[in-house]
């Protein structure tokens, strides 16, 4: 560990005089958590480079898909082909890239405080003049606002580059398209350096209560990963009240949370009809394309089967959806969420050294 | 860190008549490593239980669709779409399921490797332990072992249940019923059979030798996420389509489970181009071609309209029957890579001036 340059001032009654250094804990932060800094901006740096590489393969080959005349030439389903293609690497990326940041907040944050504690050089960092919480606050705030700054960057980049896969109109074209509420939505806008502030208050936590890096480390990557299934599985569908209605043609764009069925204006059932109703009334000559809409596990079909045969029977199928324009809301929910979760966990580890008997 | 129980001997001169205490090494690796392999436990058990309660409601909707009948009932499509729906958590490499049971390998063996040693060369401690009778390098080599056959059976167990769990879609005769079948190959590849274990042990390996040099552990486990990640982009992007050389057919009906490698183009004899026809050429010869709506054009959609004008598709592949030649080629290579590196820690351990 690099050696601390805070002087020690043994007569504590002119340091209430003199003004308190907060800005040269910027070279304290730095001095000691260069090593991290910059492992961070090589792999943010690496990630951005092949981001925009493919992103812009990814732009030309949409750009070409849809100015291509007429639509269902031959031709034309080459290029569509083309661009849907090029999911089968970015649909793969946009989940190893939500691993980005649970990694950069759980290794930064867990060295702050875990670090001083595990090897002790915090008898000396905190009997400095500055004070123990300050020292701690002043750490952690400053490495927060980098991180932010960086991530809020690299996410700009992740939402161009994944831009053309959530126009609208592509289902139209036979162009692969996805809600910009499911897989992506964390990596763009406002939610991906949230969830990196959360990572690292979370970690920073988890080293003031266990002291030692690598199981804060290990602690924090289980409880973000919690909170990220939590998250996208559970929280976030309940944001705003879902849009329900009884269209069978719902837009391709929209994230589809559950179907449920009326006859008569009285609830019959929810999900897909049961087998002896589907016997009766529908009869499929042909298989109806079960298929989803796209590689990778996308939105399913918008147009579902079984509201064709079961409608003239007096059953409505009630689709209930978030609609994409709802991105913006959810994004700035999301964020200030995990705000407060953040600024809660930076207070409770500030409470825990200022409680805690050097 | 928990105090290591080796007596220390004093007189090394009758060390060589004793017989060495490799058995109570197992104790020392317990202790000094019970966090590590409690956690390693949770983490699988927790995945088994998971894998378990979702693998079965998935196997018994795959045999309601199968046993139903006539399949072309809306009842048997009710039960297919209820089978095909359930793809969304793990079907494909791209799938949040898919992508974080990749992961568990390198995490088990970034946090489980790079500890044993570099932990000792961090807090010191090393001093002790390899001063005792035993030998520094036996100590290493025995630790080593232990963890990694530990590591390997536990792993080796979870890959069984991941290959149940996938089982369904890879049994032939999927397509038929409109059942969603994958090629075994591609990235789930890693998941399942003996590659699951053997990616384990590299990385355990690599994180032990990592530690080694480092002699931090914190850097020493961002080391091996970045050696793993670019070795197995490697393995999955560059090697393993070259395990066996690539059968090469101008049939269009290439077998949906097969992993094609590469398509090109011929014309009387001569290399044409690959791999998509130029749109010249399909604007010329395919412009009354309609594709469905949405669908990719299947493989053998050009072939179709282009053949009439000389033009021949190749395609080269990996049939599916080749599954587990490519596991053991891949648990061999993975396997020597992990018992070379191994030899190198336990090398640098010997050199190394204590």
């Amino acid at each position: 560990m690099t050696a601390l340059t805070m002087p020690a001032r043994p007569d504590e009654d002119d340091a209430r005089l003199r003004p308190l250094p907060w800005r040269r804990m910027a070279g304290v932060t730095w001095r000691q958590h260069r090593v991290t800094l910059v492992s961070v901006a090589v792999l943010l740096g690496g990630l951005a480079a092949w981001l925009w590489i493919t992103g812009t393969t990814v732009h030309h080959a949409y750009a070409a898909a849809i100015a291509c005349h007429p639509a269902s030439s031959a031709a034309c389903q080459g290029q569509a082909s083309t661009f849907n293609g090029t999911w089968d690497v970015m649909g793969y990326a946009a989940v190893l890239l939500q691993l980005v940041p649970a990694l950069i907040g759980a290794f930064a944050g867990a060295l702050v405080l875990g670090r001083e504690l595990e090897t002790g050089t915090f008898r000396f960092a905190w009997t400095q003049g500055f004070g123990r919480w300050r020292w701690a606050l002043a750490k952690l705030v400053a490495l927060a606002v980098v991180l932010i700054a960086a991530t809020g960057a690299f996410s700009i980049l992740s939402s161009w580059s994944y831009q053309p896969y959530l126009a609208a109109g592509n289902q139209a074209r036979g162009l692969y398209g996805n809600s910009p509420l499911v897989t992506v939505f964390s990596l763009r806008a406002v939610a991906f350096p949230a969830w990196t502030l959360a990572a690292f208050t979370i970690s920073a936590l988890a080293g003031m209560l266990i002291r030692r890096v690598v199981p804060a480390i290990v602690a924090t990557l289980a409880v973000y990963a919690g909170l990220a299934i939590a998250a996208a599985g559970l929280l976030r569908e309940h944001y705003l009240t879902p849009v329900v209605t009884s269209s069978p043609n719902v837009p391709g764009t929209a994230w589809l949370l559950g179907q449920s069925w009326t006859k008569d204006g009285r609830f019959a059932f929810a999900g897909n009809p049961p087998m002896d109703l589907v016997n009766r009334f529908c009869n499929f000559s042909q298989s109806p394309g079960g298929k989803g809409g796209g590689p990778g596990g996308g939105p399913a079909s918008s147009v579902n089967p079984f509201a064709q045969c079961l409608a003239p029977h007096g059953y409505t199928m009630w689709t209930s959806y978030q609609p994409a324009s709802r991105f913006w809301p959810f994004q700035w929910i999301e964020g200030g969420w995990l705000l407060a979760l953040s600024a809660l966990l930076i207070a409770a580890t500030i409470w825990l050294v200022h409680r805690r008997a050097a | 860190m928990t105090a290591a129980t080796l007596p220390a001997r004093p007189d090394s001169g009758d060390s060589a008549l004793r017989p060495l205490p490799w058995r109570r090494m197992a104790g020392v690796t317990w202790r000094q490593h019970r966090f590590a392999l409690a956690a390693v436990a949770a983490l699988l058990g927790a995945l088994a239980v998971w894998l378990w309660r979702i693998g079965t409601s998935m196997h018994q909707a795959y045999a309601a669709a199968v046993a139903c009948r006539p399949a072309s009932s809306g009842a048997c499509r009710g039960l297919v779409n209820a089978f095909d729906g359930m793809n969304n958590h793990m079907v494909s490499a791209a799938s949040p399921g898919g992508v974080f049971l990749q992961l568990v390998p390198v995490l088990i063996g970034a946090f489980a490797g790079a500890p044993v040693l570099a932990r000792e060369l961090e807090t010191g401690t090393f001093r002790y332990a390899w001063t005792q009778g035993f030998g520094r390098w036996r100590w290493a080599l025995a630790k080593l072992v232990l963890l990694g056959v530990v590591l390997a059976a536990a792993t080796g167990a979870v890959g069984v249940l991941v290959s149940w769990y996938y089982d369904p879609y890879f049994a032939a005769g999927n397509q038929s019923l409109g059942l969603s079948r994958i090629p075994p190959f591609v990235t789930l590849f890693s998941l399942r059979g003996i590659a699951f274990p053997a990616w384990t042990l590299a990385a355990f390996v690599i994180g032990a030798l990592a530690g080694m040099l480092i002699r931090r552990v914190v850097p020493a486990i961002v080391a091996t996420l970045a050696v793993y990640a670019g070795l197995a982009v490697a393995a999955g992007g560059f090697l393993r389509e070259h395990y066996l050389t690539p059968l090469v057919t101008t049939s269009p009906n290439v077998p949906g489970t097969a992993w094609i490698i590469s398509q090109w183009w011929t014309k009387d004899g001569r290399f044409a181009f690959a791999p998509d026809p130029p749109l010249s050429l399909l604007n010329q010869f395919c412009s009354a071609l309609q594709t469905g709506k949405g669908g990719k054009p299947s493989f053998g959609t050009f072939a179709q309209c282009l053949a009439p004008h000389g033009y021949t598709q190749w395609n080269s592949y990996q049939p599916a029957s080749r599954f587990w030649p490519f596991q053991w080629i891949e648990g061999g290579w993975l396997l020597a890579l992990s018992a070379l590196l191994l030899a190198a820690t336990i090398w640098l351990v010997r050199r190394r001036a204590a």
